[in-house]
């Protein structure tokens, strides 16, 4: 159990080290979107690869970020019934769903993704619009994040078993909606 | 048994679906678990074929290449903007000075929230900042001087919540997308009857002063801190200089031709820009010479209300004018809202304003939220696929249109059931699951009922016999219509006891234990959450009663389409550029098939000089 926990700990460590370097995206999209704008709007200039340099910035933040989101417990829940219930209630109805749920729903993307996500690779697949990008980065960061994700899916349910075996004290329940709001509030 | 499953696909998928959520397992996998077992039943009974799921990458792949129009990138600009402005300290500043302007009124700080949350809406679209802010700095004054502690709870819940609803809020941009409807559109029908929702709440307030003095005194004179030499407030000198610059700026806006929400935007932006130069000849100048041009009170309020107003013209002006799409207003708003915070931190010499470990923060809780918002959109897309193969979007519209009283009952039932929804879901679920499924029957009642055709006639849209039958040519503005309409009825999902976000970001920072004010040094008891669950409940009311009289008056939000000045969507009004942002036809978000023909609007022909709906450039295929 001790090995798994500190496997389970360096997933952890590693999803949330990449969510947070993904967060920069955010920042990187900003600039390019308000550059774009400025280019075209005064020199006429602005291409369709400006525009598909964003949705890939905007694409790798919200993929790359979802493990760590759900590490960090704030992917939204409808937790108006099972609030009430016992933390360890929880934590078996939290076991479920990442056996019955996202270990499924993760494991059909990757299958069907890699692929896909090859396909395009191997024939340099442009973009349908003018002058834009190659999807094949686009496309590869889908079996990427969810193939994280199913990493991610198999730390929860370490953590979630030692909670349940009582190896480990329990992690932060279902985050209050204080604690995830759908505006991104902390916390305070 | 397997005939029965066989045969009733959509409501068992639409059962299990409720069910599943109510696990409380994350909402977005619980969405696409249930989509997969579906199209793996679906394939076991053979009513799909064995490559099914293969579809599930291209969905994916479509949420993240913009299919759904480029408006979602526009999400994750506008929150990292929110949270910017919210450590930069903008809201402080104006609660503290529009607290000084209204203190001394009766129900005066109540009022100072409503204006300031106003405010913040117009800057932002985060419930969260408005809310934590207000509470922070309003409500020990407020308490401290004796207000209805449920009155003051509930105006600064409410206040906060504004932000929903006044572009540009977040709830709006995800409507537009889910409706395949322009941001722009949605903007504006939603200004003027947000701006109208904050008058009644400072109505309600007023009525309450009426009726109870007592529980919203004004502030006792030495409250005040601002004073002029000569004792007095200064507020002659604001109120000159606040009159005279409007009135300037109507007078300039008078032959523009401008309309509607864009008006009322740009004469913000020219009033502030004319008091500016006052302002800083009086602090830079005059005042070291003795000489007072205005009270200091003007000054201060001056230079508050140049942040936000700047950042509201950045952004609305700019989206309104058709000089950026929607998701660059977002762009360069954020950009804008870290050089202002940038200029507050020199000028106030205060690295708290703005540094490293802020723009950190903000930029990981913007990863976040963006990541659990587009994940959940990705999962609805995994259930449609299986919900559409069976067709249940057509259960959920044959059921909707068979409603009694047409497109009346229609409303009703939708409203009531998103009313009693929001108790347990918030808005994105409401948006990307209950939404989509509305879109199809609304489409055919706004297009075809009675109602509908009467009402499109007495507002003087085209109406035209297809095929047999009478019809709406031109749905856009009844749908941008109705996206209002609910978006001002999701607010409540906010508000709602005892799982409002709004209720749950104030308790989270009223205080929950008696504490001793340091102002006056008594001890003052903890505001109770009952407190504040009653307190939410008159503005619950009014935000109904808005519901009611938006549908009573469609014309406020329809008219608002149809502003002259540009037409069209996410789009450049320079026409069609080389930017994918004109060439890609928007379809329909959420739970609609991928490479749903755009033509479902754009194939009838729109009568000259009727406003275009959702831009469709027929020169370009699809993206499929």
């Amino acid at each position: 159990m001790i090995t798994l926990l500190s496997a389970s700990a360096a997933i952890d460590r590693l999803t949330a080290a990449i969510g947070r370097y993904a967060a920069w995206g955010v920042l990187a999209a900003c600039v390019v979107a308000a550059a774009n704008a400025i280019a075209r709007k005064l020199f006429g200039l602005g291409s369709n690869a400006w525009l598909e340099t964003q949705w890939l910035l905007f694409s790798a933040v919200f993929l790359l970020a979802a493990p760590w989101t759900l590490a960090v417990n704030e992917h939204i829940r409808i937790d108006i019934l099972t609030g009430r219930l016992s933390e360890r209630r929880r934590a078996w109805l939290d076991l479920a769903g990442h056996v019955l749920f996202l270990m499924p729903v993760a494991a059909v993307v990757v299958w069907t993704s890699l692929p896909f996500a090859l396909t395009s690779l191997a024939q340099n697949e442009g973009s349908s619009n003018f002058g834009g990008l190659p999807q094949w980065p686009l496309k590869l960061l889908i079996p990427i994040a969810f193939g994280l994700l199913l990493l991610q899916a198999m730390s929860q349910i370490i953590k979630t078993v030692a909670v349940l075996a009582g190896t480990v004290r329990a992690s932060p329940g279902p985050a209050s909606p204080v604690g995830s709001s759908p505006n991104g509030e902390p916390r305070s | 048994m397997t005939a029965f499953i066989a045969a009733n696909m959509a409501p068992l998928m639409f059962a299990a679906l409720v069910g599943c959520l109510l696990l409380g397992y994350p909402v977005a996998f619980s969405l696409g678990a249930v989509g997969l077992l579906f199209a793996a039943l679906g394939i076991e009974l053979g009513l799909f074929k064995p490559d099914f799921m293969q579809a599930v990458p291209e969905r994916i792949y479509g949420v993240m290449s913009g299919e759904t129009g480029t408006t979602l990138l526009a999400i994750p600009f506008f929150t990292f903007m929110g949270l910017i402005l919210q450590r930069s300290g903008m809201a402080e500043d104006l609660l503290e000075t529009v607290g000084q302007v209204f203190g001394g009124m009766r129900g005066g700080l109540a009022y100072a929230v409503i204006v300031v949350g106003a405010l913040l809406a117009a800057t932002t679209g985060v419930v969260a900042a408005s809310v934590i802010s207000m509470g922070l700095i309003s409500l020990p004054i407020m308490l401290r001087y004796g207000y209805d502690r449920r009155l003051a709870a509930g105006t600064i819940a409410a206040s906060g919540t504004l932000a929903q609803i006044i572009p540009p809020s977040l709830v709006l941009i995800i409507l537009a997308d889910q409706f395949a409807m322009p941001v722009n559109l949605m903007y504006r029908g939603a200004l003027v009857p947000g701006l109208m929702l904050a008058g009644l709440y400072a109505l309600f307030v007023f009525a309450v002063t009426l009726w109870r003095p007592d529980a919203a005194p004004g502030l006792p004179p030495e409250a005040i801190a601002d004073r002029e030499a000569d004792g007095s407030r200064g507020l002659t000198s604001l109120a000159v200089l606040a009159g005279g610059s409007t009135a300037l700026a109507l007078l300039l806006m008078a032959d523009s031709g401008v309309h509607g929400a864009d008006r009322i935007v740009i004469t913000l932006a020219l009033t502030i820009a004319i008091a500016f130069p006052f302002a800083v000849l009086n602090a830079m100048v005059l005042r070291r010479a003795g000489v007072v041009l205005i009270s200091k009170l003007a000054e201060r309020v001056v230079f508050v209300m140049v942040p936000p107003l700047a950042l509201i013209f950045l952004v609305l002006g700019t989206i309104f004018l058709g000089l950026a799409t929607p998701t660059e207003g977002g762009a360069m708003g954020a950009l804008g809202a870290l050089a202002l915070a940038g200029i507050k931190r020199a000028t106030d010499n205060d690295p708290a304003r703005l540094n490293w470990t802020i723009v950190r923060d903000a930029l990981e809780r913007t990863a976040k939220l963006s990541s659990f918002v587009l994940f959940i959109l990705i999962g609805a897309r995994i259930f449609s696929l299986t919900f559409y193969g069976v067709d249940g979007h057509k259960w959920v519209e044959h059921l909707l249109t068979s409603l009694p009283g047409g497109l009346y009952g229609f409303l009703l039932v939708v409203n009531l059931a998103v009313f009693l929804l929001a108790f347990f879901l918030d808005f994105f679920e409401l948006a990307f699951i209950v939404v989509p499924l509305l879109k199809p029957a609304a489409e055919v009642i706004f297009r075809t009922s009675a109602e509908a055709l009467a009402l499109a006639k007495s507002l003087g849209l085209e109406t035209a016999v297809v095929g047999g039958k009478e019809t709406v040519l031109d749905v856009t503005p009844l749908i941008i219509w109705f996206g209002v309409l609910l978006a001002v009825n999701m607010q409540t999902s906010f508000m709602h006891p005892p799982f409002g976000f709004a209720l749950m970001f104030l308790r989270s920072v009223a205080p929950a234990e008696p504490y001793t004010d340091k102002v006056t040094g008594r001890t003052t008891a903890p505001v109770t959450t009952a407190e504040i669950y009653w307190g939410a409940l008159p503005f619950l009311a009014i935000q109904l009663v808005m519901v009611a009289i938006l549908i009573a008056a469609p014309g406020m939000v329809i008219s608002a389409t149809r502003t002259p000045v540009t037409q069209v969507g996410d789009t450049q009004p320079s026409g069609p550029g080389p930017n994918a942002d004109t060439t890609k036809p928007p379809t329909a978000g959420g739970l609609s098939l991928p490479g749903t023909p755009p033509a479902l609007d754009g194939a009838k022909p729109l009568p000259p000089g009727t406003p275009q709906g959702p831009m469709l450039d027929l020169s370009v295929p699809p993206r499929i």
